[in-house]
């Protein structure tokens, strides 16, 4: 098979999953599909210069969209400010209470450091060890663990008042 | 692992859906490098998008990576055109729940807007209420509604507001539980609606902004058995399974623009005129908001349900239990007395 054949084959059928690993690290579907677009061009215009193929091309272009996820974030990072303070938490045990606890966990997720972020998306969206993310992130285990550590801080407060809040009748 | 990394994986899979897919990014792809395609020329699409953007250098490839941000936007009657909805592929959490808020439409008034959807998705979950879990349950089966949709906007709009600590009495009887999302397509609005089917009709119905104590299970358990939302009975004395409840009666005993009330005493009767003093004789007494309970011992001689029915949207049902306090209630408002109401309703019920 042709290679240009492998990499549309690719984006049929391994496009879907980036895609949502994207969304997971931008909460934006604009700029999810933006990444995963950038780092399949990238990626695709690195193999063809240097005649390489990866043996797992997801894997690979997952590695370039986490990649270009932290450069890009890092790009902006002088113009936002990041926070991982918990902005409210619930009170009340309304069942409409339910879905805006889970926008909360998900705006908490969003307002995490891109790090962090990658990190808890790979270890609880994409299910890798932290050894397979310190690999991805180039870093040590131990800042992997770090990393989720604080994240997971982060949220606990959230999550403690959720679970405080929830009507059972 | 913990709650709270449990919480976090649930919560990523249940935004699964809002991310963009593969097609999507082929067709920005595909716009991008349309010029470049020809006939009997064939360059499969991302390497005519690679070769150009390597000719041409970055300030080109910048065009094409934000390619489908520069497309015109879609509109619509002024309204941007939102994607079609698909269902999560998991129920993430304990119903009522939804994936996403109202988006392009007003969800905190009603549960749904009242105009005719142009598309209805439904989403099924099945599991049992005995379960050990209550939230995760996988995607069991979906299906487009072709018809009604008209007669679905009419119910579901006026479904009753269930009020923050609206406190409602619920049986325990164990079984099979069925949680669905109704995902409602409008031009530039989508609208997710849950609604879950179980013995104890007692899960509410909600769109993330606004939660019905309406029992609208079973009846999307009949559309998406037949495709179609399903004809509304004809009024009728209450029974099992039935949708009654009606927006507006938390503020009013009975509800403007009724069309026949049913007065359920040993023999039904319905009246489709010559009632408005009853309408007008609930509505002047004192009211406040119901407890849905009362204390004491209801006379069976002088106690009735009366159903209030619309030309759209569920009926109203007050109960008159004599002997009973209180003794007036409509699941939203109750009333301290009946005394002015029992003489108007012997008086309908009297032979003509």
């Amino acid at each position: 098979m042709h290679l240009d054949d492998v990499l549309t084959e690719l984006v049929e059928h391994s496009g879907d999953r980036l895609l949502r690993v994207a969304y997971q690290l931008t909460h934006d579907p604009a700029t999810a599909q933006d990444l995963v677009q950038e780092a399949l061009l990238r990626v695709y215009g690195s193999v063809r210069r240097r005649g390489l193929v990866p043996e797992d091309w997801y894997a690979y272009l997952r590695r370039a969209v986490i990649n270009e996820y932290v450069r890009t974030r890092r790009l902006r990072s002088s113009t936002e400010v990041v926070t991982d303070v918990v902005p409210e938490r619930p009170t009340a045990g309304c069942p409409e209470d339910r879905t805006a606890d889970q926008a909360e966990l998900w705006a908490a997720l969003g307002a995490l450091s891109e790090r962090q972020r990658a990190v808890l998306v790979l270890r609880y969206y994409e299910g890798l060890a932290d050894h397979e993310i310190a690999s991805l992130l180039g870093c040590r285990e131990a800042s992997v663990r770090s990393l989720a550590k604080r994240g997971l801080a982060a949220m606990r407060p959230l999550v403690t008042a959720v679970s405080a809040g929830e009507d059972r009748t | 692992m913990s709650n709270l990394e449990d919480d976090i994986s649930r919560v990523m899979a249940g935004h699964d859906d809002q991310a963009p897919n593969a097609a999507a990014l082929l067709r920005s792809l595909e716009q991008a490098s349309q010029p470049k395609r020809r006939p009997g020329w064939f360059v499969p699409l991302v390497v005519a998008v690679v070769v150009a953007a390597v000719v041409a250098g970055s300030a080109w490839a910048g065009g094409v990576l934000s390619g489908h941000r520069q497309e015109p936007a879609t509109v619509l009657g002024g309204a941007r055109q939102i994607p079609p909805l698909s269902c999560p592929a998991r129920y993430a959490d304990q119903a009522p729940w939804v994936p996403a808020k109202p988006a392009g439409a007003d969800g905190r008034s009603r549960l749904v807007p009242q105009t005719t959807p142009s598309s209805a998705l439904v989403c099924a979950y099945r599991g049992n209420n005995t379960d050990k879990r209550q939230a995760g349950w996988a995607l069991s089966g979906r299906r487009s509604l072709v018809g009604g949709l008209a007669r679905l906007a009419g119910q579901l709009s006026w479904q009753p507001r269930r009020l923050p600590g609206h406190q409602i009495a619920c049986t325990a009887v164990g079984g099979p539980q069925t949680n669905y999302l109704i995902g409602l397509g409008y031009p530039g609005a989508t609208i997710w609606v849950a609604a879950t089917d179980e013995p104890n009709e007692c899960v509410s119905a909600s769109n993330g902004e606004f939660t019905s104590y309406g029992i609208i299970g079973p009846d999307v358990s009949r559309a998406f058995a037949s495709g179609r939302w399903p004809d509304r009975p004809s009024a009728s004395c209450p029974g099992p399974r039935q949708d009654i409840g009606r927006l507006g009666q938390d503020t009013t005993m009975v509800p403007a623009g009724s069309t026949s009330v049913t007065i359920c005493a040993p023999k039904a009767r319905t009246l489709t005129s010559g009632y408005q003093a009853l309408v007008s004789a609930l509505n002047r007494l004192p009211a406040h908001p119901s407890t849905l309970s009362c204390s004491g011992t209801p006379s069976p001689s002088a106690s009735y349900q009366l159903v209030f029915s619309y030309p759209e949207g569920p009926p109203v049902l007050v109960t008159v239990l004599s002997g009973c306090h209180p003794p007036i209630d409509n699941l939203g408002l109750q009333s301290d007395s009946a005394s002015s109401i029992l003489p108007v309703i012997q008086q309908l019920l009297k032979p003509k």
